[in-house]
């Protein structure tokens, strides 16, 4: 399960669906974790971002809007949120 | 005799050597246990000393040692460059043939710099991720005599993440200290909105940047560089002129982690973020910049997870579980200026909260910086 404890830190999953699991990542920061794997996966992939960083409630949505990619949902999950990202275009 | 080698002659590598060494000391000595490190150069480098090289805080030759005075004597240093890790046969080929089986391997091999990722970057900007260039921008930095510099970061991951904050403030106060500040500009971009990974270090870094008078632009994310306009532009639209530009330089795993089939796209090897093991590979360890885990890739990050490689591969060497986990913690300090720094103190469960700036804080910098060699690379505490 994509979530657990243990899982990978990045993993890939069938079909393009990527999880990044970010939590703990404080620096350089969850955020900056999804633009670097945004910029490197082809259009239409999806990611699940794992992100136990209170700012990335705030950051991910506008840095999303501001770079035009989809933000599908976000779920909370315990200790930390779920956010699935769809890749709009390069 | 059960074999264990190691790839890579930085922070990571060379701690964790000395540490297995003194994890195993009698079976080292008894000879049951071979410790091999694979190392380009035989030269260690200390690369958080380049950026104090372009502001003289540090020299040159304080920043490189011979890996071999740093090894235990019981460690075997092999100079080469690695080819290809064959995981199915347990053995690692050397450039020129060399072959060296092993029963566990520990890979540091770290980061590696790729400046020509960027157009424009090689010919358009100066940076200080390597000593040559630390020491062209400390030259540029002395014939500087007023203008616009623009701070930037042109790929993503790259080590040491709050490196981009240090140059910036340091370059603030040299600025002053050169009596140049009224005529100079400093243009700080980043590429997501703010100007750090998250708000408790970002938000006491934007107040002081609007204290030092910094522009920031954000989010920009770089698209190229134009050495002849000398202009940065971003992804974003936005296009910055300057006069002098520093700029993080994109990085990569090393080459032989992708032919060997160890990583993912950037060269990254996937690999578990507590027990720090290659994924999928039971008797492959991973630390330091060389893994794909989103924390800090820093010296401090190796030096940590060092602990725990080294208690898990002792582990596995008498037959137990490797059990040992590591937990996130990373401790860096951050330069506000030429005489002042905090420090960002974190684990997975527990974000930084950088303290307020002082002398105090810098004056540990120092302290680290002149007994790493010990403290850290010989692990002699």
């Amino acid at each position: 399960m994509s979530g657990s404890a243990n899982a990978p830190t990045t993993s890939s999953a069938p079909p393009s669906r990527m999880v990044v699991d970010a939590r703990g990542s404080w620096c350089p920061g969850p955020l900056m974790e999804l633009v670097r794997v945004i910029k490197e996966e082809p259009v239409g992939t999806e990611f699940e971002l794992l992100s136990n960083d209170e700012g990335s409630r705030k950051d991910v949505p506008m840095w999303l809007e501001k770079a035009g990619h989809q933000l599908v949902e976000v779920r909370s999950e315990t200790g930390y949120d779920r956010y699935i990202v769809r890749k709009s275009h390069e | 005799m059960k074999r264990v080698v190691i790839l890579g002659g930085g922070i990571g590598g060379t701690t964790v050597a000395n540490r297995i060494r003194k994890a195993l000391e009698g079976e080292v000595a008894t000879g049951q246990v071979q410790i091999q490190l694979i190392d380009r150069e035989g030269i260690h480098a200390y690369q958080p000393g380049y950026l104090m090289v372009v502001f003289e805080k540090m020299r040159p030759e304080e920043t490189r040692r011979d890996e071999a005075q740093l090894l235990h004597k019981s460690i075997q240093l092999v100079k080469g460059e690695v080819e290809k890790v064959d995981s199915a046969a347990n053995k690692v080929v050397v450039k020129g043939g060399k072959e060296l089986p092993y029963d566990i391997l520990v890979i540091a091999s770290g980061s590696v710099i790729h400046p020509e990722l960027t157009p424009g970057f090689v010919e358009g900007a100066h940076s200080f991720y390597d000593l040559a260039n630390a020491q062209k921008l400390r030259a540029a930095l002395h014939d500087f005599k007023g203008g616009k510099i623009v701070v930037s970061v042109a790929g993503m991951p790259y080590k040491c993440p709050v490196a981009p904050l240090e140059v910036t403030f340091m370059l603030d106060d040299f600025l002053r200290s050169q009596g140049i500040r009224d005529k100079s500009e400093i243009h700080y971009t980043y590429p997501i909105p703010k100007v750090f990974g998250i708000d408790t270090v970002a938000q006491p870094m934007q107040r002081l940047m609007g204290e030092r008078g910094v522009t920031i632009h954000v989010p920009f994310n770089v698209d190229k560089i134009d050495p002849a306009a000398k202009t940065i532009k971003g992804v974003e639209g936005e296009t910055i002129p300057y006069d002098l530009l520093i700029a993080i330089p994109p990085h990569r795993g090393a080459d032989f982690v992708g032919t060997s089939g160890l990583g993912d796209k950037g060269n990254w090897i996937p690999t578990d973020r507590y027990l720090l093991r290659a994924e999928g590979k039971e008797n492959i360890f991973v630390l330091g910049d060389a893994t794909n885990i989103p924390i800090s890739k820093a010296g401090s990050t190796a030096d940590y997870e060092a602990e725990a490689v080294t208690h898990n591969v002792a582990s596995m060497i008498r037959g137990e579980a490797p059990t040992t986990r590591y937990e996130g913690r990373v401790y860096c300090w951050i330069m506000t200026g030429l005489a002042q720094a905090t420090y960002i103190k974190f684990d997975y469960l527990h974000p930084p909260h950088p303290p307020t700036p002082s002398f105090a804080h810098y004056w540990n910098k120092v302290i680290y910086n002149r007994t790493y060699w010990d403290l850290t690379a010989r692990a002699l505490f």
